[in-house]
């Protein structure tokens, strides 16, 4: 992690397109029929669990096994490759493309994201601190808690079958927790931002300026979108 | 006094050619003559070797302590090792929670190498609340079912508890599956907290059981439900072989285990409360509809959404009551 950031830089990059450009790819092989077009809005999943599903975005069927395939986050169709209409793409074709427009702790996140060590979900499972490592957090903060590589910090949960889950990366202080006891979080997604020590003043920089300039520098009505 | 005095891998081989074997060829659905052998032999390995100790702490500890010793010792662990004990001490469900294991019931651990695919390895649990289930009703307690995951219930009350853990050597880095067993046989004195909800054998059929037979229709039951799963990964594997493309996708009604879980279960269109830990934080009530093939629940709530689960623990609903 740089010592120094180019705030004025990075906060330009997002000033200039306050948007996330989320690629939508087919999930398997199939003939794609799409259910949205250029400019549509889409939802992602929502309701307390995130049970109820985002907009669906197109069908992909193989041998004769429809799989509608939803958003997962909100925005509008940048764009979308309509020349694939009722034709076989392999798994992994890139479709379309959500412009998702970004709110001031998306950018934090985003930011912190690039400067923080990202612990990722090894596998989709459920996920919760070990007991030790969730009392040390509730009596002192994860800020006050330094852990190093070959700790065992986190317990995974799948079918009732707990492994535990051992860091491997720079030594530091947990920053950011990114998952919630007891939701399913999937294969790669962060678990938790980890920093050294004595960087935390400078992510507490961060956060204090984008908090500053954003609600300034982003026109009205972006978050709307 | 030792646990299950006397009891070993050969009375276990003996047991299993005797009784399981000809019982699972009588009950076998398949066009393959030869698959009740084919499966127990994949199962073989469970209660490769038995040891059996008087009070410990908790016998998942025992297994890691055995895992460093093999490996400090320059020997390797035998996959499929059983630990049993006469009494647990300091034994615990899952989330820390008291387990109450005096003499007369089989408290124990079965220790696996890692050596499955994903997908068998997910369904492991619920190998255990089957084998279990198994053995309970051959035993006369024909009402016991299994409710998701893997509790062995009987009527409202809990007659087993399982809890698998996985460990990684310290040295060798290897990993390793530790099935905890916990199976209320003989012992029929219950703290006061555990009164309502728990029950043993003994009380069920008003007679005392042999520990020693029952033990080993459990380890038999054991060897045929983990086999099922390796069968299933070589039928996985025999797709992918077949096909040279992606795995075809085996529906949950062909699976073998799967459809066992089915048969025991009664959790199946039962409305339920649930939660991750539901003792302490009950999330919110629905129906079940369905088990997948990666053993996840279907549920249904109130307004129609679908909710997928892979985690997380169920209580019976009546009405406005959870059972």
């Amino acid at each position: 992690m740089a010592d120094e950031i180019d705030f004025d830089a990075i906060l330009s990059k997002y000033r200039s397109d306050p948007y996330d450009y989320v690629v939508v790819c087919a999930t398997q092989t199939g003939i794609v029929n799409f259910k949205v077009e250029e400019g549509s809005r889409v939802n992602s999943t929502s309701g307390q669990w995130l049970h109820i599903p985002g907009t669906p975005l197109f069908e992909i069927t193989r041998e004769r096994n429809p799989k509608t395939v939803t958003a997962q986050t909100n925005g509008a169709v940048s764009s979308i490759r309509t020349e694939l209409e009722g034709q076989f793409v392999e798994a992994g074709e890139k479709l379309l493309t959500i412009r998702h427009p970004l709110k001031k702790k998306e950018v934090i996140e985003s930011i912190l994201k690039e400067v923080l060590f990202i612990f990722p979900a090894p596998e989709r499972a459920k996920y919760f601190f070990s007991l030790d490592i969730q009392s040390r957090i509730e009596k002192k903060g994860a800020k006050a808690l330094s852990i190093r590589s070959g700790d065992e910090i986190i317990i995974m949960s799948l079918m009732k079958r707990d492994t535990p889950v051992y860091y491997t990366g720079e030594a530091g202080v947990i920053h950011s927790i990114y998952f919630t006891p007891g939701i399913s979080v999937n294969q790669g997604q962060p678990l938790i931002g980890v920093c050294a020590s004595d960087k935390l003043p400078l992510i507490q920089k961060i956060i204090t300026r984008v908090k500053a300039d954003w609600d300034k520098m982003i026109e009205p009505g972006h978050a709307e979108e | 006094m030792i646990a299950q005095q006397g009891l070993s891998s050969v009375e276990l081989r003996e047991f299993v050619s005797a009784r399981e074997l000809p019982a699972r060829r009588l009950t076998c659905c398949s066009s393959v003559p030869s698959l009740p052998e084919l499966i127990l032999r994949y199962g073989a390995i469970v209660g490769s070797v038995i040891h059996r100790h008087g009070s410990v702490g908790r016998t998942m500890d025992l297994a890691r302590r055995h895992i460093v010793a093999c490996e400090q010792g320059g020997r390797s662990v035998a996959s499929g090792t059983v630990i049993l004990a006469e009494t647990v001490s300091a034994s615990k469900g899952r989330f820390a929670r008291d387990w109450h294991a005096p003499v007369g019931g089989v408290w124990g651990c079965l220790i696996l190498a890692d050596t499955l695919m994903d997908r068998a390895r997910t369904l492991l649990p619920l190998a255990l609340g089957i084998a279990c289930c198994e053995a309970v009703r051959e035993c006369g307690a024909e009402t016991a079912t299994v409710r998701w995951v893997n509790d062995v219930m009987v009527g409202q009350r809990k007659l087993a508890g399982f809890l698998v853990e996985s460990y990684r050597s310290p040295g060798h880095g290897e990993l390793f599956h530790l099935l905890g067993f916990g199976i209320n046989v003989n012992n029929d004195c219950f703290p006061e907290s555990l009164a309502d909800v728990a029950c043993s054998l003994v009380q069920l059929l008003g007679r005392q059981v042999s520990l020693r037979d029952f033990t080993l229709s459990f380890l038999a039951k054991m060897a045929w439900n983990i086999g099922l799963l390796w069968y299933e990964d070589e039928r996985d594997l025999q797709h992918l072989y077949d096909s040279q493309g992606p795995e075809e996708e085996t529906l949950e009604s062909e699976h073998l285990l799967l459809r066992q879980w089915q048969r025991l279960s009664d959790t199946i269109g039962k409305r339920v409360l649930y939660g991750y830990d539901i003792q302490k934080k009950p999330l919110y009530t629905a129906t079940v509809m369905g088990i997948r093939k990666d053993g996840a629940i279907v549920m249904r709530q109130d307004d129609g959404a679908q909710i997928v689960e892979h985690g997380g623990e169920l209580r019976y609903v009546e009405g406005n009551h959870c059972l």
